[in-house]
């Protein structure tokens, strides 16, 4: 969609990324660009290494080898939460909201942890006023508004993945990691997360997300990348990369057989 | 009308006492079994200093609050490297290091005979003999405790450790430093403990080990319990309920050996109901990446 992208400088640069836990390793040698404002699907089979790859962006695991650049700093050996103040913004695949606190609160939270702790020390200040109107605001893009004061728990797991991508988008990410996002999600509330994504498009956010519906992340993914057994087999355009028939084999291929089993 | 100031004096002391237990037990789950401990080591401060070295009010005060947070820097150094139940038996051990210290370093603290003879504390010409001069102090501490307290609840810093207590991947990807957010938590009621120490201490002009004792850490972890965790007005409302609580059997015949064991007996079995009938209130489900 985008024919400017290839002149822009990549946001993250990943080079030859390895990790493994007890002697399993699960990521040999990821290699990849991603450039600014782009929307890239990831793709593969279960255990492919999909999720690891994402928690070694973010810092969730540490990798054994290989360097990770974003926005030209390196942050391998960052811990999560300073590469997310750079601005990476994970959504996590098992609902990372707060379920114990208000909807808003979620928001307000992210809101907080932009700016220096003092000024919103005294819960009376006005800060915190602006924090919860502006909370407010992003809810209103989401259309939770309506449950702003509500749990977080008595959300459905669709608008709870709505308000999971929305808090990231409040606390100011560029980088976003969307891990499966309409993994257990209805049909109707999975237009809603493409709704959103689209939302974070047009404020030229950079995507990577998850997803194993090749035909739902068709619809708004300008680059399509395939994971197996921890590489990056396939990248290209989703035209070019459904055709492939690598992708026939790993994918489809794989599903077959585990069906057999 | 003295025993009334006693009882208010009491759950000024208290107040603070379990307020800094709520704040990293409630809000920040960090079951933090060595709070009673680091209480000791105010009282034992203020003790040690007022009647050795006759140091005043304030130098007794501020070196209590020095030492409780160094001890909580050491504590919190080494169990918060450890998560959830595992925090909990790390105090557990620095609690017992505490006590033990207490009672066998005899050329120190007098070991199980206690300190005697603390004088109150030494303000201008106010005379802190008289109960209701103290009441007026504990009050203002208490009234700063609180607001304090209060203010940490409220603003970032609750919702922050709120966050961290359900979810750490999730704080974390919001930029937060949990293990920062954790520490200061504990700094925090450790500094509200050895506040509350020092007052018992001049308070009671006697301490001994057995006023530090397993048994006052249930006491202080049933009021945050009663109050429910990580709720500033429940636990400031708690306290004053559970300190009141027992005052009856008082005017009743019961001979004083049977009392104290009476009062531990009731708190334990309140402890248990509470926690057998709203624990899914008390510790919501934890959940794993």
């Amino acid at each position: 969609m985008n024919t400017e992208d290839n002149k822009k400088l990549p946001i993250l640069s990943v080079q030859s990324l390895h990790f493994s836990i007890g002697g399993t390793s699960i990521l040999n040698g990821i290699e990849c660009r991603i450039f600014e404002g782009e929307t890239v699907g990831v793709i593969g089979p279960n255990g492919s290494g999909k999720t690891t790859f994402f928690n070694c962006l973010s810092g969730f695991c540490m990798p054994d080898a290989g360097e990770i650049l974003f926005k030209g700093t390196k942050i391998t050996d960052m811990p999560p939460h300073k590469r997310a103040r750079l601005g990476i913004g994970r959504v996590f695949q098992n609902f990372g909201v707060f379920k114990e606190m208000t909807v808003i609160e979620n928001v307000i939270v992210a809101i907080e942890s932009r700016e220096a702790l003092w000024r919103s020390f005294f819960p009376w200040g006005t800060q915190n006023k602006r924090n919860r109107s502006e909370a407010y605001d992003f809810l209103e893009k989401v259309g939770l508004h309506e449950k702003a004061e509500e749990k977080t728990s008595s959300l459905s797991g669709g608008q709870m993945r709505l308000l999971e991508i929305i808090r990231a988008l409040a606390f100011g990410a560029d980088l976003f990691l969307l891990d499966e996002p309409t993994a257990g999600v209805s049909p109707k509330m999975k237009d809603d997360v493409a709704k959103l994504i689209r939302l974070l498009q047009e404020e030229d956010k950079t995507i990577m997300v998850i997803e194993h519906d090749l035909n739902f992340i068709e619809g708004f993914c300008e680059r399509i990348m395939v994971i197996d057994v921890g590489r990056i087999v396939l990248d290209g355009e989703p035209d070019k990369v459904r055709r492939d028939p690598l992708l026939q084999k790993i994918y489809f291929g794989k599903d077959a057989n585990e069906k057999t089993l | 009308m003295d025993y009334f100031i006693h009882l208010l004096i009491l759950i000024c002391i208290y107040t603070i006492l379990a307020q800094g237990f709520n704040l990293p037990f409630g809000a920040g789950r960090l079951f933090n079994l060595a709070h009673v401990a680091v209480y000791s080591v105010g009282a034992y401060t203020t003790a040690l200093l007022s009647t050795e070295l006759g140091v005043g009010f304030w130098g007794c005060i501020a070196t209590s609050i020095l030492l409780a947070a160094t001890a909580s820097i050491l504590i919190g150094g080494i169990s918060l490297k450890l998560s959830g139940d595992y925090f909990a038996i790390g105090t557990i051990a620095f609690a017992s290091v505490v006590s033990a210290l207490e009672i066998n370093w005899k050329s120190l603290t007098k070991g199980v005979l206690g300190i005697p003879g603390i004088p109150r504390p030494d303000i201008g010409t106010i005379d802190f003999y008289q109960n209701i001069n103290f009441l007026a102090l504990a009050f203002v501490f208490m009234v700063l405790c609180q607001i304090c307290f209060y203010i940490f609840f409220n603003n970032s810093i609750g919702r922050s450790l709120k966050a961290q207590a359900e979810y750490i991947p999730g704080a974390e990807a919001l930029g937060k430093s949990t293990k920062n957010i954790k520490f200061f938590s504990f700094i925090a009621g450790s500094t509200a403990a050895s506040i509350a120490g020092s007052l018992y201490a001049y308070y009671i002009n006697y301490i001994d080990p057995s006023s530090f004792s397993l048994t006052e850490m249930i006491f202080v972890l049933t009021i945050a319990v009663v109050g429910r965790p990580g709720s500033f007005w429940g636990v400031t409302i708690s306290t004053i309920f559970l300190i009141l609580l027992p005052e009856p059997l008082r005017f009743i015949d019961i001979p004083p050996s049977i009392l104290g064991p009476m009062r531990q007996l009731l708190y334990a079995l309140i402890l248990f109901f509470v926690v057998y009938w709203k624990k899914d209130v008390i510790f919501p489900v934890e959940r794993r990446i």
